[in-house]
């Protein structure tokens, strides 16, 4: 175990320059980009002196290289700038966004994960059967129906004509009386306020748009497990197991799973990461206040400091997925270590 | 389609039923009924209405949270009202003067008048807010010199509810700029606790908080997201507000937002799309008002110091070209009101703008035009526009193409992300654009300052005519309204002539809301004020 406690430090380190990388690259090319972020802040009579105050206070009267410098500057000072489309620190959008992605990006990678699992497990037990083709249609669908197409579909039928969802925007219902801000999770939040309907409210919230962007994740993760499932059934040690007549679901379930599990895992981590940035039509849709439509917004407005932003909390997140997974390989099979 | 919708409303016939019943608990019912949900495609970014920066939604909103010395009234049009540029009342002045030279204007504040903290609204309140108007790096700065607001030394205190401003010249856009949402008043006091020695304005704590003395008051304020505000009691600035509380909620998706109005959880929106219009239109569920624009024009606009259209024959055979009657159909499906086709010639009856110009389809006209330029085999071109524009500007551009065509001239349609667009503007590098004008006031001579002279952004068609350079600065300080009016018409005149740009259609404002909800009122920001609305 100390060996972990060194290791992770260690290979946290070793991102930095993959991070400064990425940074640096963002950075030039918004500035590169065509647009004028001053044109599009300026009021409807502004003249040119407005235009070059505005410039100016924006630091974009300096060259490419000074602007830079002064960026990483604030940056170790632990400050990202200001959006000027949402007039707030960068830092403060994205801690208050950040718990809203999350969840919906773990409820829908929960629901997914769930979901196929069982259909990969089914799929690959009996190939080529009405199970299979169900789960490979269930797939395509997912994956080639566009989330907002799928979105404004569940929208449409499951609440405007049955009525069963709530109304389709924010993370709770725009009448209820909020949680006290605690995580930001507001799952948490209203479990620790031992607040049932904000609770149910929250929840009832979430069950749209996490389907909708578990039914576009649902392909990949179904596919590489019944792929997967299917080589390690045909393998030695599972044959073995059923000539020696252990049970069938001990030998599903502890032999085979367990051993099929690691591409699972990596393709887990992919998921995950892109689940992040792909949630934004989703989050368009559902008007779901996240980190992707707050990035989208800011590239539509030329808004430097929230894209930047963005990046560098994306590329961390990924670093930090990565991680996970490569320790869960560890615990999943023994023989492979973080090294 | 047709099958599905009957389903659709009996569907939501059992809901509203449901709904209904559910809304029978005394205390839910009461709650709900004197709230107004407002869903919004855009964002309010900031409280402080006049930050560089600050998005339409924001600055609209302070028609609610603050309150200016005077406003602008409004007069019925059809089943609703529309704001009369005309005729100003008081705010938070219960009365003003306005000398008889023109130059000074005097305001008496309200005695009963009082800043949402308690405190009385003073003569140094309106001081320093005006103070800041002209001074802090703000919208305000820009907007209010178009009204000869300038200096603080134009503001006097004369005692504490009395304030007197001076103008060098009769400006006739000082008073409309007072009345405007550019001009807000601040409680002083509180906003100088707020203040530091490198932010005198209290620009950055204005930005979450509001001082003001307007008839709701911020209860709730997550920047992009959402605003809840209450209403502010003790207001007695106007007539009193019927909702208690309002939620202003940005919902990007404009079917969504239609959904929202439809099922009766959301009580009033705007900008839907024009296909969810018409199909909302037929439906008894909603209520649809499209109300023409004042100031709001569409158009084709010319680069005038870029060739070909440096020529004023090219332009005027290009503006004989354009098929309007199919553009005014297909790209806005008839919603608003024609700009072509006018009987007059020369100069029109009347000075307004915009209003309808004499420009009709006549291919004939346009190829001899075209010929007398120089062209006779046309020649090629690129036709850009925002995507922002893009509902009305994309079908528009390949009916123009295609009508282009026809007399020999090439059009490559460019449709560009809006920082490139205001960038390229900017520039004034694209020699034909589709764009939409719009002015804050329906007033002639303004919008010619802003959008056919000088060198401003504005100026898209970097028209420079020496004939409108000499009439502006004389129309903008005429007291005499016929001799103002006499300037007004020779400048339309001039533009119909000489087509910097050729109009399509004023748009409208397109309002969603619940049938229940009365008293809309298009106002010059074309945006909600809550003030005016109830449910009935």
């Amino acid at each position: 175990m100390p060996t972990l406690l060194v290791r992770v430090p260690v290979r946290l380190l070793s991102a930095l320059p993959a991070l400064f990388g990425v940074l640096a690259l963002t950075f030039v090319l918004m500035r590169v980009l065509p647009g004028d972020p001053a044109g599009l802040m300026a009021s409807p009579s502004a003249s040119e002196t407005e235009l070059a105050t505005i410039r100016a206070r924006l630091g974009l009267d300096r060259t490419i290289a000074e602007q830079f410098v002064l960026y990483l500057g604030q940056l170790a000072r632990g400050d990202l700038g200001m959006s000027t489309t949402s007039g707030q620190p960068v830092l403060s959008d994205l801690a208050e966004r950040l718990p809203a992605s999350l969840e919906l990006v773990a409820l829908s990678f929960l629901l997914a994960a769930g979901i196929s699992l069982a259909l990969g497990i089914a799929a690959a037990l009996r190939p080529n059967s009405a199970l299979d083709h169900v789960a490979r249609l269930v797939c395509t669908a997912g994956v080639s129906i566009p989330t907002f197409v799928s979105g404004l579909l569940l929208v449409y039928v499951f609440y405007y004509l049955l009525g069963w969802a709530p109304d389709p925007t924010g993370r709770i219902d725009v009448f209820a009386i909020q949680p006290p801000d605690v995580t930001g999770f507001l799952l948490v939040d209203s479990l620790l306020a031992r607040d049932g309907a904000a609770f149910g409210s929250a929840l009832s919230q979430l069950i749209l748009p996490a389907t909708t962007l578990c039914l576009f994740v649902l392909a990949p993760l179904t596919r590489i497990t019944r792929a997967s499932m299917l080589s390690v059934l045909e393998s030695d040690y599972v044959r073995t197991a059923e000539s020696l007549g252990l049970g069938r679901f001990k030998i599903v379930v502890v032999y085979a799973l367990t051993n099929a599990l690691l591409p699972v895992l990596t393709i887990s981590g992919t998921v995950i990461s892109s689940m992040l940035g792909a949630s934004v039509l989703v989050e368009k849709v559902f008007a779901w206040p996240g980190i992707a439509s707050y990035a989208v917004d800011a590239i539509m407005a030329s808004d430097f400091a929230p894209v930047q932003g963005f990046v560098l909390l994306m590329a961390t997140l990924y670093v930090v997925v990565n991680l996970t997974i490569d320790l869960l390989y560890g615990l999943i099979d023994p023989r492979v270590s973080l090294s | 389609m047709a099958h599905v919708s009957v389903r659709g409303r009996r569907l939501s016939a059992i809901a509203l039923i449901l709904v209904s019943t559910l809304l029978s608990v005394p205390a839910g019912a009461q709650s709900r009924e004197e709230t107004l949900r407002y869903v919004t495609g855009g964002s309010v970014n900031t409280l402080d209405p006049v930050m560089l920066g600050a998005t339409p939604e924001a600055t609209a909103l302070s028609s609610a949270t603050y309150d200016r010395l005077v406003a602008f009234d409004s007069r019925p049009a059809g089943d609703y009202r529309v704001f009369d540029f005309e005729s100003l009342r008081g705010e938070l002045a219960e009365s003003f003067e306005v000398s008889e030279d023109g130059l000074t204007l005097t305001f008496h504040l309200r005695p009963d008048a009082l800043w949402q903290d308690g405190r009385p609204v003073t003569a140094e309140d309106v001081k320093w807010s005006l103070d800041r108007a002209v001074s802090a790096e703000t919208m305000s700065k820009a907007q209010l010199a178009t009204g000869s607001l300038t200096d603080p030394s134009q503001f006097t205190v004369v005692d504490e509810r009395t304030v007197r401003i001076t103008l060098e010249k009769a400006d006739r856009l000082a008073l409309p700029n007072l009345a405007s949402l550019y001009a807000p008043i601040y409680n002083s006091e509180l906003a100088r606790e707020h203040a530091t020695d490198e932010d005198p304005w209290a620009l950055e704590w204005l930005k979450d908080n509001t001082a003001g003395s307007g008839a709701y008051a911020v209860s709730t304020f997550r920047a992009g997201q959402q605003v809840v505000l209450d209403v502010n009691e003790g207001w007695a600035n106007g007539p009193r507000p019927s909702f208690r509380r309002v939620i202003v909620q940005t919902v990007p998706e404009a079917s969504t937002r239609a959904n929202l109005v439809e099922r009766g959880d959301a009580d009033i929106t705007l900008n839907l799309q024009s296909q969810d219009l018409r199909a909302l239109e037929g439906r008894d569920t909603v209520k649809v008002a499209s109300i023409p624009m004042p100031t709001a024009a569409a158009g084709l606009i010319f680069n005038t110091r870029m060739e070909p259209f440096d020529n004023v024959l090219v332009r005027q055979a290009v503006a004989l070209a354009l098929p309007y009657d199919n553009l005014f159909e297909t790209a806005v499906l008839g919603r608003g009101e024609k700009l072509y086709g006018a009987g007059w010639q020369g100069e029109p009856e009347e000075g307004v703008f915009p209003q309808a110009l004499p420009w009709s389809t006549d291919l004939d006209l346009a190829r001899q035009k075209l010929a007398e330029a120089g062209y006779p085999e046309g020649f090629e071109t690129t036709l850009s526009f925002g995507v922002n524009r893009a509902n009305f500007a994309e079908p528009a551009a390949a009916l123009i193409q295609e009508s282009l065509a026809r007399i020999g001239i090439t059009v490559r349609i460019d449709k560009l992300p809006d920082p490139q667009m205001a960038e390229a503007i900017t520039d004034k590098r694209l020699p034909m654009l589709i764009e939409r004008t719009l002015a804050l006031f329906p007033s002639t001579e303004y919008y010619f300052r802003i959008f056919f002279s000088g060198p401003s952004r504005w100026n898209y068609s970097s028209w420079d005519d020496a004939r409108v350079n000499e009439i502006l600065p004389r129309a903008r300080f005429e007291a005499d309204q016929a001799a103002y009016e006499e300037d007004a018409r020779r400048l339309v005149g001039l533009l119909a002539e000489e087509v910097p740009m050729t109009y399509f259609w004023k748009q409208t404002l397109d309002v969603v809301m619940a049938p229940s909800i009365e008293g809309f009122t298009a106002w010059y920001h074309y945006n909600v004020d809550f003030r005016d609305l109830s449910r009935t």
